[in-house]
């Protein structure tokens, strides 16, 4: 990054990082991600059914879409509504690279990431003067025009039909069909790892500031020299790489590709994820992923009432929480905090 | 002779629906600034009441009128619930897109349990077929041609020439100063939303005779009338039904040259271009603000 962002030379180094007022030291969110993320490698320990395992690697694919959507749309501002696009252009393109390329699944994966990331600067360039609902609109627009090409070209895509038979990935000689899915498991878990810390140390960067700079006073940040073209997309790229990797595994984990990943359904589902948690927290959406993903299979019974159910509570979530879970969850604990110990 | 006939007749039938849509988008968005997700909902609702109505026995007549009365009733309701008590807030316009969303899910998996998945037809307008300058076309289809202009002609003088139509437009121009001169803007939200359900409750009536119903009929036109908008600018109710006619001859030609596969595609290009050029919109003077 050049520096013609500060005029003002600070005398030492460790002072170019900002640092917001109520911002959590980052020893003891390094403390905290690592306790979190090792409990959950636990879980296979206490959840030895397939079933259960796999509602949870779903659940992990959903938060690596959900705090990569919480990146653009939550510090960004920027309202990315072909987000699940890229989660389908990752499925497609690990399909078609393993299937017809015969590429090795990993490089794939790691292929797919990088394409989804060239087709969220592509849809940058249209946006780059647009603000608000015109974003909503183009990229709403260019999702249906993936869709749309996909379908046609169902020689290749399958169209409609979808792509079945797509080459899993592999661990050495593990076999991964009977394994309990605890590959699948730890390969999901340190997809989410590694795509979380990405996040966040992202957002506790430079870049992760001036982006968040630009969202809160377009003007004055660009007055300071932040180059609103390439943060945006800088932005958007960032949040593409490891949603499309998701749409890699999902592909490979699922052995099939359809449409329904464009569907608006999921786009709903998803975006729920990101609101309910609570936008600007990249932990937010995580939360919100393991409790719609666990509550939607506990409500499995409910059949043609659980997508009522589940509307219901993000309307009442979203008009009671402005800010989601993470708000609740604060302002309960700031309550119970409140109690213990009186200010003076 | 026959393929532009075949073209000017099909631009202006699905320009007239995509019209009767877009105007109600664009009603709640010139009102309230939010964007309304669940409009496509309001449509297959609209079809639905019909039916049932029918099915109770009444005739088309009465069950027309009486859906599109109760859609009406349906969007007051929705404002007053997902919308109203959002506004104020400083991200309104993403958080309402999921509470329609959702609300538009709630309703859609409503009718889904209430009505089931099997396909539902209502009566045409007026049953029967004609042939103009060789093509075939159905006098439904006539009916609609003509209504729609007629009813976006009386929406016109409602917002231009009646009080009550000139406070919508007063509110959509200047929220602060028409509370100030005493105009009860919530009640005027809900009445844009009454407006706009009932007008998407017609097009469902108007859909469902002559295509079969389903619980998602309406994510299709939703999805065409938001183009519309954008296409047309989302700051006028003149500018999308321009749009939708324009649209609709735009996608009567590419189905007739290219065929119905790439239309789709080729329409979203043409949208992704017309923002990069001018993102307010071709019929659009002013914007609100572009936020």
């Amino acid at each position: 990054m050049t520096n013609t962002t500060s005029p003002i030379t600070l005398g030492h180094a460790e002072a170019a990082t900002p640092i917001a007022p109520g911002r959590t030291p980052w020893e003891q969110e390094a403390i905290g991600f690592v306790i979190g993320f090792a409990l959950l490698a636990l879980l296979p320990l206490i959840f030895g059914d397939t079933y259960a395992r796999h509602i949870l690697i779903m659940a992990f694919i959903y938060a690596i879409v959900a705090s990569n959507w919480d990146l653009s749309l939550g510090y960004g501002g920027v309202f990315n509504f072909g987000h699940l696009a890229l989660f389908g252009i990752g499925v497609y393109a690990y399909s078609l690279l393993t299937k017809l390329a015969e590429f090795d699944p990993w490089i794939a994966l790691f292929a797919s990431g990088v394409i989804a990331t060239l087709a969220a600067i592509l849809v940058t360039i249209p946006i780059l003067r647009l603000k608000g609902i015109y974003i909503i609109l183009v990229t709403f627009g260019f999702a249906q025009l993936v869709m749309q090409v996909i379908i046609s070209q169902s020689a290749i895509t399958g169209g409609t039909q979808g792509l079945v038979r797509i080459p899993g990935l592999y661990v050495f000689d593990h076999n991964m069909v009977r394994d309990g899915k605890s590959a699948y498991f730890y390969i999901a878990l340190a997809l989410l790892v590694a795509s979380t810390l990405f996040l966040r140390v992202f957002v506790r960067s430079r870049a992760g500031a001036s982006i968040v700079a630009l969202r809160d006073n377009e003007e004055y940040a660009v007055s300071r020299g932040v180059s609103i073209v390439r943060q945006r997309m800088l932005t958007l790229a960032a949040s593409a790489f490891f949603t499309g990797i998701a749409g890699a595994f999902y592909a490979a984990y699922q052995r099939n590709a359809s449409i329904d990943v464009f569907g608006m359904s999921l786009a709903t589902i998803i975006l729920s994820m990101v609101l309910l948690g609570g936008t600007s927290t990249i932990y937010g959406a995580i939360i919100a992923s393991f409790v719609l993903t666990i509550f939607a299979e506990w409500m499995a019974d409910f059949g043609a009432w659980r997508p009522m159910i589940t509307a219901v509570l993000i309307i009442g979530v979203m008009l009671a929480y402005p800010s989601g879970l993470v708000g609740m969850i604060k302002a309960s604990w700031g309550a119970v905090a409140g109690r213990l110990k009186r200010p003076a | 002779m026959s393929a532009l006939a075949e073209i000017l007749f099909g631009g202006l039938f699905q320009g007239s629906l995509y019209a009767m849509m877009a105007v109600g988008l664009a009603l709640v968005w010139t009102t309230i600034g939010v964007f309304n997700f669940s409009h496509g909902v309001f449509m297959m609702l609209g079809a639905y009441i019909a039916w049932q109505l029918i099915e109770l026995g009444l005739p088309a007549a009465v069950a027309f009128p009486i859906a599109v009365v109760v859609m009406a009733g349906v969007g007051w309701i929705l404002q007053a619930s997902v919308v109203r008590p959002l506004i104020g807030r400083p991200n309104i316009v993403l958080v309402v897109v999921i509470t329609t969303l959702a609300a538009g899910s709630l309703i859609e998996n409503g009718a889904l349990t209430i009505w089931g998945p099997r396909s539902k037809q209502i009566p045409a307008l007026i049953a029967g077929n004609a042939t103009i300058g060789g093509v075939g076309v159905s006098l439904h289809q006539i009916a609609i041609i003509v209504i729609t202009p007629l009813i976006l002609a009386a929406l016109w003088v409602f917002l231009n020439r009646t009080r009550l139509g000139l406070a919508l437009r007063a509110v959509a121009q200047n929220e602060d100063a028409s509370h100030l001169v005493g105009l009860n803007v919530t009640a005027l939200y809900g009445l844009a939303f009454a407006i706009a359900a009932s007008l998407a409750g017609l097009a469902g009536i108007f859909m469902g005779g002559y295509r079969f119903m389903s619980p998602v009929m309406g994510s299709d036109p939703l999805l065409k009338a938001l183009i519309v908008v954008v296409f047309g600018g989302i700051s006028s109710i003149s500018g999308p039904i321009f749009a939708a006619y324009l649209i609709g001859f735009f996608e009567a030609a590419c189905s007739y040259y290219f065929g119905l596969y790439w239309t789709p595609a080729l329409l979203f290009g043409v949208l992704i271009l017309t923002l990069m050029v001018r993102p307010e919109g071709i019929f659009a003077s002013r914007s609100r603000g572009l936020a």
